[in-house]
């Protein structure tokens, strides 16, 4: 009998112990299924959490997030972005394009204007003109001509390549982007010195 | 307590929503103190064998955030509504591009015929130029759409196309008078890129062979 | 009291009979013939015969290396920005670029917000720029090379939420638009499933696999300018997936969806999506095919 009362206090100091020590497994092991009626008599059962809660309807929380997505900054991009031959291939096609395109624009334009304004831009003017250039006047030009121009060429081949759905595995890519470099820089190198 | 703090917070970031002051001042601010939170700091304390969290520095955007500035993040509808489709519009789709790649396939042997075969007619060398004019005005047309979307910029894509537009008509008529007047492109470019080859005075006689039009009276 | 205690002490040799396999697993009880002297006059045992605890000293050959990672607190709205730096010790750090987070999350610095979940590179949640490229941190091994300092971002030229953490918000809104589900007007013959040819389900292989972690989507120049028209790589990838699927039956309308100059022509054949995607698939190709099949058909 007394065995009895000692051992039923053993068990309630443990479980007082427990509670103190780790309340949060306590509550969570199948153990507390055995003291729990001392836990409860304990007011050991309640978790307090010190919280204050406002009310936002769900129109009010849809403002919230749409004010926060304003100050949202964009992450970094073409500056980090490592430097591969896909698209650094990709943007000097688009150079080189604008390039050759701006140069044939202006020509088309000033040639048309030329008369208003007085200027010589006959071919046989401006090959006079260009004759009289020092000779490295004369290779700088004309490799900032052939250079863009190969490059474009046979990079545009490769894109219509691609545009068939062939050749279009990264291997590949960077295979024929490497091949377009080497090939249109001899090309270019070849034409200058025609 | 955390949720209170929270809670202004947000009210705080709702406030500042207010002031679009941030979003576009592109110029880093000067002398920003180095922010380590307490938390970051007292970890330290406890776990020393890490020198962790030794340099906090501003990132520095790069020049081209001004160039296309993407603008606040702006979502249209909930997270559930699908984005918006645009309109069937193939004369802007998959015709254009079908054109352009037969533009640009055509253009290969006309590229390639001027070196083969030394020199062109009329037709061809009209032909690769005003190829290549709508190559390029499709070109530049492309760089519009990709560079000045239409919802940011209206005003600008409308003026930038329209531009491009004239100019392209510009071109065209300033080629057509240069092939009807001149001796052809592909002609012109050669005559250009050997010009002087060996001796100066190559160009200065062909000066001295022209016409009083201009045009060459014996082209070789 | 002093009762209570005699009482105790008389039960004390009957305890280990009553006690139950509750109180045996949370008392740190100390039998009987225990080795240990518990006396409370007890002398300390000599330094020499116990082992120091010693401050942590740097390890010799430990590999420290750095890591650059992206921080931005939306808690600090009008802040910019900002990289910060942290060392690890790869001796001590598991070998993917997730492990690392991870454990500078766990040991270095808590407020370091990014998602993750699987760690086995079939969820998507890590996707962010590492070394200039966008991947899944947990299918990234830490390049062992120490003098060469990582830098981490999140995906690139998307809206940051906090540190790695982007807002796809749009992009997921690209994909329910281009209608992600099997589209049929006729029911299958049988009344069962809708058979498909081993040949036909091949066609699907390079398709299904992706996660939409957006790592392609991010890595595209188009994408980064035209993100709110252009569908991007991942979102064209799937829009093929159905396309290809001989099961489904609105294939003229999938097409037309995309017949316009922004939703696939902003595709320039940059090629970035192929050459980044964690899954080894061909985001590329699948775009090529679209094209093809609404040029000539």
């Amino acid at each position: 009998m007394a065995a009895n009362v000692f051992s039923r206090r053993a068990l309630q100091a443990t479980s007082r112990r427990l509670v103190a020590a780790n309340p949060s497994t306590f509550s969570k092991t199948p153990l507390s299924r055995l003291p729990a009626p001392a836990a409860v008599a304990m007011g050991q059962h309640i978790q307090n959490r010190q919280a204050a809660t406002t009310q936002v309807s769900q129109s009010g929380a849809q403002d919230i997030l749409a004010a926060q997505r304003r100050h949202r900054p964009v992450s970094p991009h073409l500056a980090i972005y490592k430097p591969q031959v896909t698209w650094y291939l990709s943007a000097l096609n688009r150079i080189t394009g604008a390039t050759l395109s701006g140069g044939i624009y202006v020509f088309g334009a000033a040639y048309l204007a030329a008369p208003l304004f007085g200027w010589h831009l006959e071919s046989a003017s401006l090959a006079a003109s260009f004759a009289t250039l020092p000779i490295l006047a004369k290779v700088a030009l004309k490799s900032l001509v052939a250079l863009p121009f190969t490059f474009h060429s046979f990079n545009g081949l490769r894109h219509l390549v691609w545009d068939t759905g062939s050749s279009i595995t990264n291997k590949q890519v960077i295979v024929t982007g490497w091949s377009v470099v080497g090939l249109s820089v001899v090309s270019a190198l070849a034409l200058t010195f025609l | 307590m955390a949720a209170a703090s929270r809670a202004s917070l947000l009210r705080q970031t709702q406030f500042l929503a207010s002031s679009p002051t941030r979003l576009f001042s592109s110029t880093t601010q000067p002398l920003r103190l180095l922010r380590t939170t307490p938390s970051i700091s007292s970890r330290l304390l406890l776990a020393p064998k890490w020198s962790a969290v030794s340099r906090a520095a501003p990132f520095s955007t790069t020049s081209q955030r001004n160039l296309l500035p993407p603008g606040p993040q702006v979502i249209e509808g909930t997270v559930n509504d699908p984005a918006a489709v645009p309109k069937v519009d193939p004369l802007h789709g998959s015709y254009h591009w079908t054109f352009e790649r037969l533009l640009s396939v055509g253009l290969i042997p006309l590229t390639i015929a001027p070196f083969a075969a030394g020199s062109v007619n009329p037709a061809l060398d009209a032909a690769l130029i005003f190829s290549l004019i709508v190559h390029s005005h499709m070109g530049f047309q492309s760089m519009i759409t990709d560079y000045i979307p239409r919802h940011k910029f209206p005003t600008m894509r409308k003026a930038f196309s329209w531009l491009l537009n004239v100019a392209t008509v510009v071109v065209a008529i300033g080629f057509y008078e240069f092939e009807t007047n001149d001796v052809g492109v592909t002609e012109a470019i050669k005559r250009i890129w050997h010009a002087g080859e060996n001796d100066a005075t190559i160009g200065k006689t062909d000066l001295s062979s022209l016409g009083h039009d201009g045009k060459l009276k014996n082209l070789k | 009291m002093a009762a209570l205690r005699t009482a105790s002490r008389l039960v004390a040799p009957t305890r280990s009979a009553l006690r139950s396999s509750f109180a045996a697993r949370s008392y740190a009880t100390v039998t009987e013939n225990s080795a240990f002297d518990t006396s409370a006059s007890r002398p300390p045992v000599s330094p020499s015969k116990t082992s120091t605890v010693q401050e942590p000293k740097p390890d010799k050959d430990a590999k420290i290396k750095t890591f650059h990672i992206y921080r931005w607190n939306p808690d600090e709205p009008t802040s910019k920005p900002r990289m910060q730096s942290y060392t690890l010790d790869l001796n001590k750090t598991g070998p993917m670029m997730l492990d690392a987070l991870i454990r500078i999350k766990n040991e270095v610095d808590p407020t370091l917000t990014f998602r993750r979940s699987c760690r086995e590179g079939i969820c998507g949640s890590c996707a962010m720029n590492i070394d200039g490229v966008n991947t899944l941190a947990c299918l990234c091994k830490i390049p062992t090379d120490t003098a060469k300092e990582s830098r981490i971002y999140p995906l690139p030229h998307t809206y940051v939420v906090k540190d790695l953490v982007p807002d796809l918000t749009h992009f997921y809104k690209q994909y329910k638009s281009i209608k992600p589900f099997l589209q049929r007007d006729t029911k299958s013959p049988d009344g069962k499933e809708f058979r498909q040819s081993p040949a036909d389900r091949k066609k699907l292989d390079g398709l299904y696999e992706c996660i939409l972690c957006a790592c392609c989507s991010t890595s595209c120049p188009s994408y980064w300018w035209n993100s709110e028209e252009y569908l991007g790589p991942a979102i064209l990838l799937q829009s093929y997936r159905w396309l290809a699927d001989s099961r489904d039956e609105r294939k003229a309308e999938r097409k037309e969806a995309l017949d316009n100059s922004m939703s696939l022509y902003r595709c320039h054949t940059i090629l970035n999506c192929s050459r980044t995607c964690p899954k080894g698939l061909n985001p590329a190709k699948a775009i090529a095919e679209i094209k093809k099949s609404l040029s000539f058909a």
